[in-house]
């Protein structure tokens, strides 16, 4: 028996090394690419520093000033959490609607057919695509405007960009009509994952239509909602580019965010430690709401199951 | 893993009516086609129009487009500035060659951009395939001690904002010695690039049932065979959607090939267009716009070539959290 | 359905067949081609490859504007360089210069060895070494013009004398009074107009501020957009000038340091002590009047401006479609301008005028100064003595020192600045070309008093920027706008404090002796 045993523990333990062993190149590349900047980082946070000149300790000063003494903090969450509550609704609807549009479609050429329609536009760089919106469908002489002006309501017609009224509902009006291709496939995939008998027994019920895509269809793709809902989240949380590219977070400060605000802190005005500061308290919230997000749903999913 | 097309069998009966009602699904969706896809017709358009011909009008054909059929001579202004006519013989070839002006400047600028671009695209993918599926297969199957930490220890990455680490990336690249070259892509990107491909080949393998591997084991296939001869083959749609995705990830990426190539010796498309913007080359509106269409080509090929696997592979139902 | 299969298919197949044909024809090899961006073939017997990022207004193979002949000026030049120094190949480069760029390659001694940006991206760098002072060789012959054996030249005895525009190219030195930058050209603005709405309008080229004023209502009654401008250039430029003349009879009372080397050239500019002392004392803070009008004044002439001041791309769109009568730029729109043979009006250039008592009370009634200046700023960095880390002893420094002495020779440079009409000569016997002589006259006036946006960090810059949006667009009224610059220079002044000793107390004694002169003057803040 001990032998056995022994053998036993010793081939589990090979087995175990083995597993480590090709689980090691790729948790080594994690670790010096992805870790160890991150942990630079967040120890930067802790200290007043610039690029290439000394850095001095300050402790948790450079989170005080952030949470309690920027005026440019709470506006620029409130603007983010306006811009991420919005692209989470069009990106949880809109796509979907499509993918049902898609899906109801009885010809397989045509479904086919609109599905990479749709998907055409990821192969365009998303700089082009936000320069694109910027000169040609929000400035004073582009698409919207002159629309406005042809149907006699150019004394309305706004700057787009430019006013801070306006600003920010410009920035999350940029993607009309917000068909992204991925979550078209997506929810349109799991459409397709319903099985013929849920669909079979629905029709027979007299469920169909509208009823059928809120009491059948919405539930049973939960999974693809949460997964795009998390996606969404994070890339609200994060994304600052476009805002960057479109109106360098103005006018004023009218569309600014916190990744905006870290980026300029870190390149512009020579305060690392501040920006890294900005960057650890984003991972914070992006974690906490990823926590809840995860909670929430599971709660949900585990009702239905 | 086919696609389910018996989902939607129309009934017999119902076939005219259902055409109807379609019209309704086909009119909405080509409206929403219009609205998505108007914006890059603008700037099909553009991309024939020079800087000047653009900031005199914001709409309009290429003029250039309407007197390559000129029949009378037209004047322009020559390249010391002078006015001259070009007679209406010569007029086609003359405006063609004004027309597709700025293609020419951006296919010289873009040449070597593309070239890098799909060496480290490729690479990137292949890599990211290769340890994500391998990472993922083992985090799938096997439990083994700290399997539960190396999992969240991959997924958290995810959370980390990406300005955050630009810096410090780059202080371990240049620490590291590899600015300037193929590798300072490579590597972060594989680093990067894998976790992506972890959460999604391990959603796909857990969905895997257990049967298959049971059997296949009875047979005495190794772990070695159970990943090349079961996993690999089944999981075909799924590393297409791998692959594509993280080529797009790599190919969007401007920043990072943007600061890690100091001298300009290893640009990409990303960082070549971005550089070209604040370059000389951008005066000229319409080679900007030309260089936008150029750089698009290659994932518009990969993409009219890979459509089926690729939607096929996010059908697979991997992308469900 | 199952004829139109053939068609979808058809159309699948050209829709492949087009893109791979453009896209073969994107990798095909090609030759050396002009306009290239990135390195250019490298001399295998050159021992120095030295990485000059010279900007775009003269990089070799553009075609400015995407009209004319493609430069070729500054090739010319690395040409005859690399004849003289064999052992030295010139690359030209274009790299953007944007922060993370120039913070990251800096910090690793990776960038080029000359790079082309404005000096007051760089004075904050430089305690930090990434740039190299180069007074030095400004104070010593140019070689190139010793050899000529020609006393009477400029730059015989030092390089510094070939400079046409001494107090603006002084003007660029740091904090540390060092000079890290080459003003190697000029630019200067001036208020483009359009001659056939003036004429159709009834209206003249206005001589005093309140003229203007009622040439703007004017038009803008006739129907057109006054005048375009850009929110930078209220914010770099606007505010300079309304201050210099808000200010200018202030100077005797305010002006505490005299710089021993930029006085000279700069009489009564306010330095960064200055400006520094002067806030404590209450000056440009909200209970300042002066500051204050600054920025009514301000508000006033930006009413008659379009109602977007934000979108950089209409300010000229909207003045080349006729829509706006004026537009407010720099020389180098002269060529765009003029080389547009279907532009299809007339137009001319003026500068701003005098402001006078009936716009504001504290007008000093001093000429309208210059604002414009140096164009392309050329740094040496880290990189240039990175094979000895001594610049005394650097080799590779030689070189490029060497370089930068040559292209200001005047033939070389005659190749390179006059090669179309874009900036003006800043060399001494380079005359600038025909079309930039409007320009030239206004740079004879007197130089501002203080360059706000230069004195502070890119923070301050950017704030100033930002409030100024909200404030012109009426976002934002008067006294909250004060509220909010009160606290951009003050934390911009405490960070100047931080980074540069400052006397303070040599300060304080010349603010007293100056105390009877400030005693005439109305209206001083309450801190004095």
């Amino acid at each position: 028996m001990a032998p056995e045993a022994k053998t036993r523990l010793s081939h589990r333990t090979r087995f175990v090394l083995g597993i480590y062993a090709l689980l090691a190149l790729p948790l080594a590349f994690l670790t010096v690419f992805v870790y160890l900047p991150f942990f630079w980082g967040f120890i930067s946070s802790l200290y007043e520093f610039e690029i290439g000149a000394s850095a001095r300790f300050v402790g948790l000063a450079n989170y005080r000033e952030f949470l309690f003494k920027d005026p440019v903090t709470w506006p620029s969450f409130l603007n983010m959490a306006f811009l991420a509550g919005w692209g989470v609704m069009v990106r949880l609807t809109v796509p979907l609607l499509v993918a049902k549009l898609i899906h109801s479609l009885s010809n397989e050429r045509s479904r086919h057919m609109y599905r990479i329609l749709f998907l055409v536009p990821i192969v365009v760089p998303g700089v082009a695509i936000q320069l694109i919106w910027g000169i040609m469908i929000f400035s004073d002489g582009g698409l919207v405007n002159e629309f406005l002006r042809v149907i006699g309501l150019g004394g309305f017609a706004p700057n787009w960009l430019t006013d801070p009224h306006s600003a920010l509902i410009a920035i999350a009006c940029i993607g009309f009509p917000w068909v992204g291709g991925f979550e078209v496939l997506i929810y349109y995939a799991g459409l397709s994952a319903i099985p013929d008998s849920v669909n079979e027994a629905a029709r027979l019920e007299g469920c169909t239509g509208i009823r059928k895509f809120f009491y059948i269809d919405v539930p049973m793709i939960l999974g693809q909602l949460r997964l795009i809902l998390i996606l969404s989240i994070i890339g609200g949380v994060q994304t600052f580019e476009n805002v960057l590219i479109l109106t360098r977070g103005g006018p004023g400060f009218a569309t600014t965010v916190p990744g905006l605000w870290m980026y300029y802190n870190a390149f512009s005005f020579q305060r690392m430690g501040y920006a890294c500061g900005i960057g650890v308290t984003l991972f914070a919230l992006i974690l906490s709401l990823t926590a809840l997000n995860l909670r929430y749903f599971k709660g949900a999913e585990s009702l239905e199951g | 893993m086919e696609l389910d097309v018996t989902a939607n069998k129309p009934v017999p009966s119902l076939r005219g009516e259902r055409r109807r009602k379609e019209w309704g699904a086909h009119a909405a969706l080509l409206v929403f086609c219009f609205f998505t896809l108007a914006p890059f017709l603008f700037v099909l358009n553009n991309s024939f129009r020079s800087t000047v011909e653009q900031q005199r009008a914001f709409f309009g054909l290429p003029s250039a487009f309407v007197n390559m059929w000129s029949k009378e001579p037209v004047e322009v202004l020559d390249e010391n500035l002078q006015r001259t006519l070009i007679p209406a013989e010569q007029c086609f070839s003359y405006f063609l060659n004004e027309a597709t002006r700025g293609y020419q400047l951006a296919r010289e600028v873009l040449h070597d951009y593309l070239l890098n671009t799909l060496e480290v695209c490729l690479s990137v993918a292949l890599g990211v395939v290769i340890m994500g599926s391998v990472v993922a297969y083992l985090l799938a199957r096997y439990r083994f001690p700290g399997s539960r930490f190396v999992y969240y220890y991959i997924i958290a990455t995810m959370m980390f904002p990406a300005v955050l680490m630009l810096v410090p990336s780059y202080m371990v690249v240049r620490e590291l010695g590899l600015l300037n070259s193929f590798w300072a892509l490579f590597l972060p990107y594989l680093a990067g690039g894998q976790v992506f491909a972890i959460f999604v080949f391990k959603g796909f393998f857990d969905g895997l049932p257990e049967e298959l591997f049971e059997s296949a084991r009875l047979d005495g296939a190794g772990h070695f065979n159970l990943y090349t001869r079961i996993v690999l083959p089944l999981s075909k749609p799924v590393v297409s959607v791998v692959a594509i995705m993280t080529i797009l990830g790599a190919w969007n990426n401007f920043m990072w090939p943007f600061v890690t190539n100091t001298d300009g010796s290893f640009h990409v498309i990303s960082s070549g267009l971005f550089v070209m913007t604040r370059t000389p080359v951008a005066q000229n509106m319409g080679t900007l716009y030309a260089a936008y269409i150029l750089s698009s080509l290659p994932l518009l090929l990969l993409f009219i070539a890979a459509t089926k696997p690729f939607i096929q592979g996010i059908t697979s139902g991997a992308f469900k959290a | 359905m199952r004829d139109y299969s053939l068609w979808i298919r058809m159309a699948k197949f050209g829709v492949l067949a087009l893109v791979l044909a453009l896209l073969v024809w994107c990798l095909l090899p090609q030759g050396q081609a002009a306009g290239k961006i990135g390195p250019q073939a490298k001399s295998s017997s050159a021992k120095y490859n030295i990485r000059v990022a010279i900007g775009q207004t003269y990089m070799p193979g553009t075609v400015p504007l995407g009209i004319g002949k493609e430069l070729h000026g500054m090739a010319d030049v690395v040409g005859a360089f690399e004849q003289r120094f064999p052992d030295t190949h010139i690359e030209l480069i274009t790299v953007p210069f944007d922060r993370e760029y120039l913070v990251t390659q800096l910090s690793s001694g990776s960038a080029p060895d000359v790079v082309n940006v404005n000096v007051e991206d760089v004075w904050t760098d430089v305690q930090k070494g990434w740039y190299l002072a180069l007074d030095p060789w400004l104070e010593q012959p140019n070689p190139f013009i010793r050899e000529k054996n020609d006393p009477a030249l400029p730059g015989f005895e030092k390089w510094w004398d070939m400079f046409k525009y001494q107090a603006i190219s002084r003007g660029k030195a740091a904090p540390d009074q060092l000079m890290y930058c080459l003003s190697y050209d000029m630019v200067e603005t001036g208020i483009f107009y359009n001659k056939d709405i003036f004429r159709k309008a009834g209206v003249e080229v206005p001589n005093t501020w309140e003229e203007m004023l009622a040439v703007m209502a004017k038009l803008e009654a006739f129907g057109v957009t006054p005048m375009t401008m850009y929110v930078d250039s209220f914010n770099d430029w606007g505010t300079d000038l309304i201050f210099d003349q808000l200010y200018y009879s202030l100077l005797p009372g305010i002006d505490l340091l005299q710089d021993p080397l930029r006085e000279p050239y700069l009489q009564g500019y306010l330095d960064w002590d200055e400006i520094c002392f002067l806030f404590q004392k209450g000056y440009f803070t909200k209970s300042d009047a002066r500051y204050r009008d600054v920025f009514r004044i301000m508000k006033e002439w930006r009413r008659y401006c379009s109602a977007d001041i934000v979108d950089s791309r209409l300010m000229l769109t909207d003045f080349v479609r006729q829509k706006a009568a004026m537009h407010w730029n720099i020389s180098q729109l002269v060529y765009r301008l003029g080389a547009d043979k279907d532009l299809g009006f007339e137009w001319g250039v003026f500068y701003l005028p005098t402001i006078g008592k009936a716009t504001s009370k504290y007008a000093s009634g001093n000429t309208m100064c210059v604002i414009g200046g140096s164009a392309n700023q050329l740094e040496v960095t880290n990189t240039a003595f990175s094979d000895s880390r001594d610049p005394a002893s650097s080799e590779r420094l030689k070189r490029v020192m060497a370089f930068l002495q040559f292209i200001c020779v005047p033939e070389q440079y005659e190749k390179v600045v006059n090669e179309y009409p874009c900036f003006i000569s800043n060399i001494v016997g380079v005359e600038s070309l025909p079309p930039m002589k409007p320009f030239v006259e206004i740079l004879e006036r007197p130089y501002t008093t203080t360059k706000w946006v230069f004195t502070f960090d890119l923070r301050f810059c950017d704030i100033q920027r930002r409030l100024l949006e909200l404030y012109l667009n009426d976002a934002m009224d008067l006294d909250e706008f004060m509220r909010w610059q009160e606290d951009n220079i003050r934390t911009a002044t405490d960070n100047l404090i931080l980074r540069k000793p400052m006397d303070m107390a040599k300060m304080q004694v010349r603010w007293d002796e100056l105390a009877p002169a400030r005693a005439t003057m109305e209206d001083l803040p309450s801190g004095s």
